[in-house]
């Protein structure tokens, strides 16, 4: 009898060694963690690709500022006296040309979603040159930028990857009026990606919007603080607006859409893994029972109750952690940079990849060695109670 | 007693395929069991004793020849009739007796019952006769795990009898058991026997439990070897 | 004694294994009752739509207006009964982080064409006279706590009035119910011309036109006149069907039904998985016994019959208390106010309970019927003798 460790090794040894005698409860424990691994790994992997692509978007060093209760740019209206005053509003960096201020207007329009070949609503936005230079990041990957005064159209890239009809050259119907796509833009991304871009003039003509914008995005000369421009705008009875950093903006209109998928996805998950601890408790009972005898006989021979404990509990620890990691694998395989997309705030589509963060492969394989660790622990405790006694007992 | 064919065989062949190669068991074997015979086979082990038990019980069937039972061959009525005939004809009682570990003592001797048509109060009948029979109706309400070994042996055999067989096929009946208890069920088995006119075939190691039967066979190597006990 | 005091005694012989699997088969229903609801409450506007009824919007897309005039010039269309109009008013109450549905409409052409709307005696009448009048829903109603006759200041979060105000006054009418006990009355309607004599958004146009055809069959022809009707004019039309507008509407949140179906499909699989190897363990372990049986007498059918029985008996217990379960979750969740916005005709609906029923059928014969095939092919001598 040697000591407590190589005692413990070689039970934990003989364990493994007899797994394949119990294969199929074996297999059906580590698959059954495996799937719900995966099905935790995909909620994870949207919501995580969701927020990146909003938290993407906003800028802590731009403000929005948007009709008063309005909550989202679709909603807003902001006439051009409005603009001109808030351009007068202290906090914004002020360049060679001017107060750093990019009115802009937001339109909806039909496009038609690959997947699942139905309409959906598309951001078209007009923007000024002033607007697009507020836009760290923003690059045209493939044509030119549209011209000014023109009837063309700038796309996100992920515009082109999830809705049909967008391609270079094409042409598109809104109304009575006809649109090129001259140009594929990357926004980092972001949520622009989603977007149609055109000149702002021209969209405002075009859609009958006269002079009027929706919503205006002002460089913020200190980062985060909007102080300045709350309080000018409390106190001009002309403007009745709300002010938010563009990070916060986003973070507002993604939060429903999180917390959906948060609220959904973990009870999902933690229901399921209830069911697979049922399964490996069953299959752990199961080892014990028909390790009865072995176990007796050793600790007939001297061997203590905890290496039996324990060789019970590394089973089914190493069960659910190759179970973990397999539905890792499953999920990375399946789901990982796929693309989706869903209704932003504004009641447009926002596309995003599922992306598997560190995070959530930390959390998928955590909650398998807690299936592992519960659904071994009462078994290795019945196991490490084996009365002698049955090594004794012949039963035919 | 009459002293009718209860069974014949004629030239009955069995062999078993183990992988590619083929084991013979019998070759040719004829032998006849009489209504009313206390029978015990004894042999060495793996001469075929189990072998002969399965087929006479219908549980298995010849590679060629004939079984005739009461004159008519069992060997080529399919598995459902077989199931039938054997509920109807036969009781078994096997080494380890092989109750029904869920069930207590009175619903294990019941079991055969399930498959006849009676009343509830006629199948209790039947089961509190087969349990005072045996000397057990105190323990109706145990489990088997309660029991002693001659005990649980002891209901197995009330279940053999409960639906009153024509025949019981013993397989080592004692084999598990002690001196006294072994004898306690062989009392049994020849009460069974002389009073109620049951056929017995049994098998058994022992010679001492072959003193109890009427009639002893030898098998060897697939032969019998008769030696004539009656007394 | 009969078989179903056996299966009876089989099934409850090791209590643990019973309790694990019966909750594994409770988690899987839970989740099927539930997100079955879920799914249900999604879809159900859907259902309840009418089937003669069809949407008309801007061609560019539903949230762009559509000329006034074209109310009437729909109205000269061959196959059409009715037609009302609606406007998207973007409203809430308070709190703009707490949009509610709010629409304004032609209120005698509205209430003909949703005749499931139904107001009390003299309600039609007195919101009609009513420049002001708005009705509410009794949902809506009951969350607020309005009574007719109180003076309500709704706001948008889209228009403003000439003075800049966003909120609009308005005056309770009536609250009226669905005859749909089931249906949402989580909105409210109020005067068209209240609303656009209001507001500082053009004069002359409406968000979207509804209209009920003669008959189903004419649906196609009348929404294929429509759109030619107004080809190259300078605001095109889109008609299609109330359902299928609500159905693609739907589809652009997401493909929910996709992700409800995979992840009921993979608790259905694991929960399979787990209990279909512990029910083959189960007779595996009986194996003796069955030899038992089948010497006895008991003949193959009816030893299959016993070890089917036991499975399907399980997944009924664990599936009925699962459904159980999901039904008092799901009755828990509806009550709460905030969800109740959300998702109106959260309830667990008979179809789900009649198919959670065949899957629990479904669960037990394939957990049970490969244990007891192999139950009832079992070679009685080769099982004994390994004793
Ligand atoms: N199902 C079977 N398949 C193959 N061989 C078998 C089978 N049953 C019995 N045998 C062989 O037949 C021989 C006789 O077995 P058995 O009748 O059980 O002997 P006994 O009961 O006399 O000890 C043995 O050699 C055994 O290995
Ligand atoms: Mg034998």
């Amino acid at each position: 009898m040697g000591s407590l460790i190589s005692q413990i090794q070689a039970v934990v040894a003989m364990n493994l060694r007899s797994l394949p005698q119990r294969i199929w409860m074996s297999l059906a424990t580590l698959f059954a963690v495996a799937i719900v691994v995966a099905v935790l790994l995909a909620f994870l992997s949207m919501a995580n690709g969701f927020q990146q692509t909003v938290k993407n978007t906003g800028s802590e060093s731009l403000a929005v500022i948007l009709r008063a209760g309005s909550q989202a740019e679709l909603n807003s209206v902001i006439t051009r006296d409005q603009v001109n005053l808030l351009s007068e509003a202290p906090g914004i960096v002020r360049g060679d040309k001017g107060p750093k201020v990019s009115a802009e207007l937001y339109v909806t329009v039909d496009g038609i979603k690959r997947s699942s070949q139905t309409e959906v609503n598309l951001p078209l936005r007009g923007i000024s040159e002033s607007g697009i230079s507020l836009r760290e990041g923003f690059t045209i990957i493939e044509g030119r930028m549209f011209e000014p005064g023109k009837n063309e159209i700038v796309v996100g890239s992920s515009v082109l990857r999830e809705f049909s009809g967008f391609e270079l050259g094409n042409s598109l119907r809104f109304g009575k009026t006809t649109w090129t796509v001259v140009g594929v833009f990357e926004a980092g991304a972001s949520v622009f990606a989603s977007e149609l871009w055109t000149d702002v003039r021209t969209l405002q003509s075009q859609f009958n919007r006269g002079s009027s914008a929706q919503v205006i995005r002002v460089a913020l000369q200190q980062p985060g603080d909007i102080g300045a421009i709350t309080e000018y705008i409390d106190k001009e009875p002309r403007l009745n607006m709300d002010v938010k950093t563009e990070a916060e903006y986003y973070q507002e209109q993604a939060k429903a859409m999180s917390d959906m998928i948060f609220f959904l996805g973990w009870p999902l998950a933690i229901a399921m893994a209830l069911g697979a601890l049922a399964g490996a408790l069953n299959t752990m009972y199961n080892s014990v029972a028909q390790r009865a005898v072995e176990i007796a006989t050793l600790r007939a021979i001297g061997f203590r109750g905890v290496s039996a404990f324990l060789g019970t509990l590394v089973e089914s620890l190493v069960l659910a952690f190759i179970g973990g990691l397999l539905g890792t694998l499953a999920a990375f395989l399946l789901f990982d940079g796929i693309s989706a997309s869903t209704l932003g705030g504004s009641f447009t589509q926002i596309v995003f990849s599922f992306e598997l963060s560190s995070d959530a492969f930390v959390q998928g394989i955590t909650l398998a060695m807690i299936i592992g660790l519960v659904g071994g622990f009462f078994p290795a405790l019945k196991a490490s109670r084996v009365p002698v006694m049955v090594a004794f007992s012949v039963d035919p | 007693m009459s002293q009718k064919q209860l069974f014949e065989l004629n030239n009955v062949n069995k062999s078993f395929t183990k992988g590619k190669e083929e084991i013979t068991i019998f070759n040719g074997l004829n032998m006849s069991i009489k209504e009313g015979e206390f029978l015990a086979i004894m042999g060495p082990s793996g001469s075929g004793k189990t072998t002969l038990l399965n087929l006479l019980g219908g549980v298995d069937r010849p590679t060629a020849g004939d079984i005739l039972f009461r004159g008519s061959p069992i060997n080529n009525l399919s598995e459902g009739q077989l199931s039938k005939w054997r509920a109807e004809h036969i009781g078994f009682i096997f080494q380890f007796y092989n109750l029904m570990p869920m069930l207590n003592a009175a619903r294990n001797v019941e079991l055969p019952l399930l498959l006849k048509k009676l009343s509830r109060s006629q199948r209790r009948n039947s089961v509190d006769t087969a349990l005072k029979l045996v000397g057990l109706e105190a323990r109706a309400g145990h489990q088997p795990s309660e029991l002693s070994g001659g005990q649980q042996q002891r209901v197995a055999i009330a279940r053999a009898i409960v639906s009153d067989p024509t025949f019981l096929l013993c397989d080592e009946p004692t084999g598990d058991l002690d001196r006294a208890t072994a004898v306690e069920i062989l009392e049994i088995l020849q009460l069974l026997n002389r009073e109620f006119g049951k056929t017995i075939v049994m098998v058994t190691h022992d010679p001492a439990a072959a003193e109890y039967a009427s009639r002893c066979l030898h098998l060897d190597k697939g032969e019998f070897i008769e030696k004539d006990l009656a007394a | 004694m009969t078989d179903t005091y056996l299966v009876l005694k089989n099934l409850t012989r090791n209590k643990l294994r019973l309790v694990l699997n019966c909750f594994a088969i409770l988690i899987a229903f839970l989740l099927f009752g539930a997100l079955g609801s879920l799914q249900h409450a999604f879809t159900a506007g859907i259902e309840l739509s009418a089937d003669n009824r069809l949407i008309v919007v801007n061609k560019i897309n539903f949230t762009q207006p559509l000329p006034i005039a074209y109310v009437n010039k729909v109205r000269a269309i061959d196959g059409i009964s009715k037609v009302t109009h609606a406007n998207w008013f973007g409203a809430y109450y308070q709190d703009a982080r707490r949009p509610m549905v709010g629409l304004a409409v032609d209120g005698d052409s509205y209430l003909d064409i949703y005749d499931n709307i139904l107001l009390s005696d003299g309600g039609r009448e007195a919101w009609l006279k009513e420049r002001q009048g708005v009705i509410v829903g009794e949902r809506m109603a009951h969350m607020h706590g309005w009574k007719v006759g109180d003076r309500i200041p709704i706001s948008s979060n889209i228009f403003s009035q000439a003075d800049g105000s966003t909120v609009w006054d308005m005056v309770i009418s009536d609250i009226f119910r669905d005859k749909e006990p089931s249906a949402d009355t989580n909105f409210l309607l109020f005067h068209y011309k209240y609303f656009i004599e209001t507001q500082t958004f053009g004069k002359d146009w409406v968000g979207w036109m509804i209209l009920t055809t003669e008959d189903s069959s004419l649906n196609e022809r009348v929404a294929k006149a429509i759109d030619t009707n107004f080809a190259n004019s300078s605001t095109e039309t889109d008609t299609s069907t109330e359902k299928a507008f609500n159905r693609s509407f739907l589809e652009q949140v997401g493909s929910i039904g996709l992700i409800i179906t995979s992840v009921i499909f993979a608790a259905f699989f694991t929960i399979l998985l787990i209990v279909g190897n512990s029910m083959a363990l189960s007779i595996r372990e009986r194996t003796r016994e069955i030899a038992v049986l089948k010497t006895i007498g008991f003949a193959a059918p009816r030893i299959f019959g016993m070890v089917l029985a036991e499975s399907i008996s399980l997944a009924l217990i664990g599936g009925l208390l699962g459904l159980g379960v999901a039904v008092m979750l799901i009755n828990g969740a509806s009550s709460n106010p905030q969800l109740q916005s959300m998702l109106p005709n959260l309830i667990v609906p008979p179809s789900i309970l009649i198919q959670a029923l065949g899957y629990m059928l479904a669960l037990g014969l394939i957990t049970g019927i490969f244990p007891a095939l192999r139950a009832m092919r079992l070679n009685t001598i080769d099982a004994l003798n390994r004793g």
